[in-house]
């Protein structure tokens, strides 16, 4: 146990997220809100504003027109992309960092989890819901639990990775059984210490098992399927490859057939390099 | 010098200091050819069986699909000077998720295409190291077309 409580002071150990971050997250999810109160809290922290200005301008984006002003990003793209956007270029700072207990090298976690909140917004979409912020976001930060438990999955890779190979554990699993503790369950604190909703602790700690999820099936099953895809495709897999378990029931319920998966596999491949300047922004 | 394979990228070369590499290959799978008498090499990172499944993406990258991106490194490579009986070919990738099974796989239909193919046109893979759940990185030296297999986590060897 002391173990396990050792690792969950390491949660203090992370860069806090930023108190902008925080206020647009519950504006985003909040029905209420009105484009000035979103606009008003960005405005006034200009590395915030200048990074979101760079982001939305960026190629991968394609506006017809270049964005000089939050409010004109508001206009061009909804309140729900422009929260997104600030999400994705103001937590940055924990996914960044390499971890070698996965394997991955300095960026590798950054780009996985981008592309998993840009995926994850698009099957959203496809599934006709409006306001995407939820789901991106938790996307965008659901491996923030591997940042913490990097160290551990590194003391004890060799034990973790005979469970996967000789018992058909998930990596998941055998983080759990070797450890005491998996990246998810651990995001979900994360999230929990950030004051996130419910909701996006929720879908975090269940973004590997979204059946068992109880408040949030349906967001969780769009995050773990936009996971399930940037693992196929590659995108920020390391040591624990795609030691994963495909829930088909999960995929049926999202009504998308295997043509509707490969379709953006390669409409996101081909905007990879694109999503790769943006990150080097 | 490093000349990194993209995902849905193909190069060849005849440069003597080239190592041809491409990363991550989850789902995807990379076939590596090497022609040892005129020292050419060149890597494909496909990631879809099928160019029917979007013939405009194919006519911009057909390095996308197997049906397409294979074809046409052969061709780069001959168009080097490489010879097809001469051909050394190595197919690694094609990973799967657990309890994959039938639905969604690409990895398996990946592996399907090119096997495939080269059955069709009378090619034999020489090494294949083909899915799993891990995760591979491929690379290729032009000089003398010595290549290197890293599993993540595990670590790289020369085969």
């Amino acid at each position: 146990m002391s173990n396990l409580k050792s690792i969950i002071k390491k949660i203090d150990r992370l860069k806090p997220i930023s108190q902008v971050a925080t206020k647009v997250m519950s504006i985003a999810e909040d029905p209420e809100s009105s484009m000035s109160d979103l606009s008003k809290v960005i405005i006034y922290d200009t590395a915030v504003t200048a990074n979101l200005l760079k982001v939305a301008n960026s190629a991968y984006f394609g506006l017809p027109e270049k964005v000089d002003s939050v409010h004109q990003g508001i206009v061009l793209m909804g309140m729900d992309q422009v929260a997104n956007l600030v999400l994705l270029s103001t937590s940055g700072e924990n996914l960044q960092t390499a971890q070698q207990g996965y394997d991955l090298e300095a960026g590798d976690l950054w780009k996985y989890s981008v592309s998993s909140a840009l995926i994850a917004r698009e099957l959203a979409e496809k599934k006709g819901v409006k306001e995407t912020h939820l789901i991106f976001t938790a996307a965008l930060l659901k491996d923030i639990g591997k940042v913490v438990l990097n160290q551990y999955v590194k003391d004890s890779f060799d034990k973790i990775n005979t469970l996967v190979t000789k018992r058909n554990f998930t990596f998941r699993e055998a983080e759990k059984e070797v450890i005491g503790i998996d990246h998810a369950e651990l995001g979900g604190m994360v999230a929990e210490s950030w004051n996130f909703s419910p909701k996006m602790v929720e879908i975090i700690r269940h973004h590997h098992r979204p059946q068992e999820s109880s408040i949030s099936e349906f967001e969780s099953s769009i995050v773990y399927m936009a996971d399930t895809i940037c693992m196929m495709m590659g995108i920020g897999v390391g040591s624990d490859g795609l030691a994963y378990r495909f829930h088909r029931k999960v995929v049926e319920s999202l009504e998308l057939t295997e043509r509707d998966f490969e379709k953006i596999i390669a409409g996101f491949a081909e905007k990879v390099k694109q999503l790769e300047a943006m990150m080097n922004i | 010098m490093n000349l990194i394979v993209g995902v849905s990228d193909m190069k060849v070369s005849n440069d003597k200091e080239a190592i041809l590499v491409t990363y991550s290959l989850g789902s995807c799978i990379g076939v590596a050819i090497y022609d040892s008498v005129a020292r050419v090499g060149g890597l494909l990172h496909y990631m879809l069986p099928e160019s029917s499944l979007d013939q405009e993406k194919a006519g911009k990258n057909p390095y996308m699909f197997a049906d397409t991106g294979i074809p046409s490194l052969f061709k780069a490579a001959y168009k080097l000077g490489a010879k097809k009986q001469r051909m050394k070919v190595i197919v690694v990738g094609g990973s799967q998720v657990l309890d994959q099974k039938g639905f969604f796989n690409i990895g398996k239909r990946n592996d399907i295409a090119v096997r495939k193919m080269f059955h069709k046109n009378n090619v034999i893979i020489d090494y294949r190291d083909v899915g799993g759940t891990v995760n591979r990185t491929i690379k290729l030296a032009v000089n003398n077309g010595d290549i290197w297999l890293k599993v993540s986590g595990i670590g790289e060897k020369k085969i």
